[in-house]
């Protein structure tokens, strides 16, 4: 690959793989606190003791993992509209990272709570708390500050997974590479700036994931 | 490299060893003659398994010679002291045996395949000849029984037993053991301690780093007290240990009598 | 009860044996990479750690799918002419070997110490220590991360029909274009892929617990 004619193309383009970068940025700052959300919220059920809806959730979370995000995000994209709901490809791309990663996130809060000792819970009960309280102001603080590495790598690998939107039309960074290649008579060049994109978008949260992780460690362990 | 039996086979110049700014060893004189015993006494942190790790090459160490049988350890020998490189440095290892407190035995090796490690991969001895010979060293250590067995099924104390014939199947010129004993249940520690005496008693030449005063004092030829990275007074257990000499070691003596 | 998926059941399924046959073929040989690179990244000088270290950082950070277009794309560029299909399998291969790198690095990094300075001590040289020590530990420490990397491989072996390789995904779009049953469809779909994932999940569960320690 040569240089300058790599250089020439990125400077003619800037502006198209900007505008990309922003909706990959939009998609991953709609769906990563989505996610979080859901992660907690599938969480709740099995370590609140509601046995029936437990098994319920336990069954949604394994087929989310067990199954394809592209599927998942095709599944709401063309069969929702046929139960006559009509969303649009960013938010079917949302709703379909958020869930699957919200199962995964549910896992790894999961195995926080679980390394957690017993005695936290009997040391709120001891103090005539309530079980939800427990949990709210006892135990998932004190499971998401151990799990807090964790959580910084589901959220570079959800960065990453919203590469699949632009399968549904969504115009990311993804899309932007793959209209480029029709357009700028350049060929594996455009992914390889693509790539570039990517890799610095996730080098910077990963940066930023271990400072957060340093901070957190420092202030509570 | 042919020696004499008044020869010393470990002997350890003006030994001096750092951890970043922390100087453990601050010049260290041993010989170890053949056949002979040596016990060395110390509180924790006085540099007493480091100074062993350093006879082994398992910690560099800033100046001083450490030599074995002759062979330097680590370093060349004379004043430039280049480092011997790895090859070198396995040559020496093969003629040091060296037990440790955690075991290490090989978790995913049965018993006999541990203690023909050595011979088989690194001396090159014919699988038959080494299950032989193997077989023999873990009934000499009452382990023959499990030969077949995996480490994890076996208590601390069969395990370390198992340690020690791995070491002599390499049948090195000098033993060494990083306080073996430490980490086992009371109860376990006699048996260990009855392999070590058996092979003081058959000649092996041996440097013991241990906290058991005991034996320190039947078995030993010679008795070392380090502390505080300088070897402080040694002489033969009856005498120092009798009468010790300095401060120090009477009062590591005293808190240390009800071993 | 679903009429349309019965029927093209076995279209599907078709698609799912390519789903299969890409999905082992990058967790083997991808699997095969990644001990190699990931031993020698634990053995060799500074210069080729750096070079390693360079190949899983650029593989980790970026999207498989960026990947496989990269590759399908680069292959035609140097005079290679591949369909689809193996292009995205050797995509695949390089950058799941990046990810099975790591867990052999890591799990390398995790044999305890002592278990170096034993093999030391009875004379073993580097290359026979890793031979005989330190990678049969490392490979079962690897077993639990290796399992939940082909995992992630098999569910990414669908963004290959983006791509253009026919597969279980790929099926899935053409039936849906030619019957609009979306919803059915994609629903069957997700059903085949469960039952291909879900024991491999299982297995990586039971690995965690068996082989996460070494005793």
């Amino acid at each position: 690959m040569d240089v300058a004619p790599f250089i020439s193309f990125l400077t003619r383009y800037w502006p198209v793989f900007v505008d990309g970068l922003q909706i990959t940025a939009f998609v991953a700052v709609l769906a990563a606190p989505a996610a979080f959300i859901a992660g907690i919220l599938l969480v709740l059920p099995a370590v609140s003791g509601w046995k029936g809806l437990a098994a319920v959730v336990r069954g949604f979370v394994e087929l989310m993992r067990n199954t394809p995000l592209l599927v998942q995000i095709y599944l709401l994209y063309f069969g929702l509209p046929l139960l006559g709901i009509f969303w649009g490809a960013i938010t079917c791309g949302v709703i379909a990272i958020a869930l699957q990663h919200g199962a995964f996130l549910s896992e790894i809060v999961r195995a926080g709570i679980q390394s957690l000792s017993v005695r936290q819970w009997e040391a709120g009960q001891s103090i005539g708390m309530r079980r939800f309280a427990i949990l709210r102001l006892v135990i998932l603080p004190q499971a998401l500050i151990k799990v807090t590495p964790a959580l910084g790598n589901q959220l570079i690998v959800l960065v990453k997974d919203t590469s699949l939107v632009s399968a549904i039309g969504v115009m990311d960074l993804t899309l932007t590479g793959k209209v480029l290649i029709e357009r700028s008579g350049m060929s594996f060049e455009v992914f390889i700036a693509v790539a570039l994109f990517y890799l610095i978008l996730t080098t910077s949260l990963g940066i930023a994931a271990r400072l957060v992780e340093t901070f957190v460690a420092r202030r509570y362990a | 490299m042919t020696s004499t039996a008044s020869d010393p086979i470990v002997s350890v110049r003006k030994l001096h060893k750092s951890f970043d700014k922390l100087e453990v060893l601050k010049g260290i004189d041993l010989d170890v003659r053949r056949g002979e015993v040596v016990v060395v006494l110390g509180p924790s942190g006085s540099g007493k398994s480091t100074m062993l790790r350093c006879i082994n090459f398992l910690e560099t160490f800033q100046s001083g010679t450490i030599t074995v049988d002759g062979r330097p350890v680590g370093y060349e020998a004379g004043d430039h002291r280049r480092p011997l490189g790895e090859a070198r440095n396995a040559k020496v290892r093969e003629h040091v045996g060296m037990v440790f407190q955690s075991y290490n035995l090989f978790p995913h090796r049965t018993v006999i395949e541990n203690v023909m490690m050595g011979p088989v991969k690194v001396k090159k001895v014919a699988r038959a000849l080494a299950r032989e010979k193997g077989m023999a060293l873990l009934a000499k250590v009452g382990m023959d029984h499990k030969a077949d067995a995996y480490p994890g099924q076996l208590s601390g104390g069969q395990q370390q037993r198992v340690a020690i014939a791995r070491s002599l199947a390499m049948e090195p010129s000098v033993m060494l053991f990083d306080e073996v004993t430490s980490a086992l249940d009371p109860e376990l520690v006699g048996e260990v301690l009855k392999v070590m005496r058996g092979l003081a008693q058959e000649g092996m030449t041996m440097i013991v780093v241990t906290h058991e005063m005991g034996f320190a004092r039947q078995v030993a030829d010679r008795v070392v007290f380090m502390d505080g990275g300088v070897i402080v007074e040694e002489g033969a257990p009856g005498d120092i240990m009798a009468a010790p000499k300095t401060e120090r070691f009477g009062n590591f003596l005293s808190r240390n009598l009800d071993q | 009860m679903f009429p349309v998926l019965q029927s093209n059941l076995p279209y599907l399924l078709q698609g799912a044996v390519y789903t299969v046959a890409l999905s082992a073929f990058v967790v083997v040989f991808g699997a095969l990479l990644g001990i190699v690179v990931g031993t020698i990244a634990s053995a060799a000088p500074a210069p080729v750690r750096w070079l390693i270290n360079a190949y899983v950082f650029v593989f980790r950070g970026v999207p498989v799918l960026v990947i496989m277009f990269l590759g399908f794309y680069s292959f035609p560029a140097v005079g290679l002419r591949l369909d689809a299909y193996t292009a995205v399998a050797i995509s695949m291969v390089v950058y799941i070997g990046a990810f099975v790198t790591e867990a052999v690095r890591g799990a390398i990094a995790a044999v305890p110490k002592g278990q170096v300075e034993a093999a030391m001590s009875i004379g073993m040289r580097r290359i026979p220590m890793l031979r005989e020590i330190i990678v049969p530990q490392a490979l079962r420490l690897a077993v639990a991360p290796v399992l939940n990397i082909s995992l992630m491989a098999i569910k990414q072996t669908s963004y290959a029909s983006i791509v253009g390789a026919w597969e279980l995904s790929f099926a899935a779009r053409e039936v849906v274009e030619r019957t609009l049953a979306a919803f059915e469809i994609f629903l069957g779909v997700m059903i085949i892929y469960f039952l291909i994932c879900y024991p491999l999940s299982k297995a990586a569960a039971l690995a965690e617990k068996r082989f996460s320690y070494v005793h």
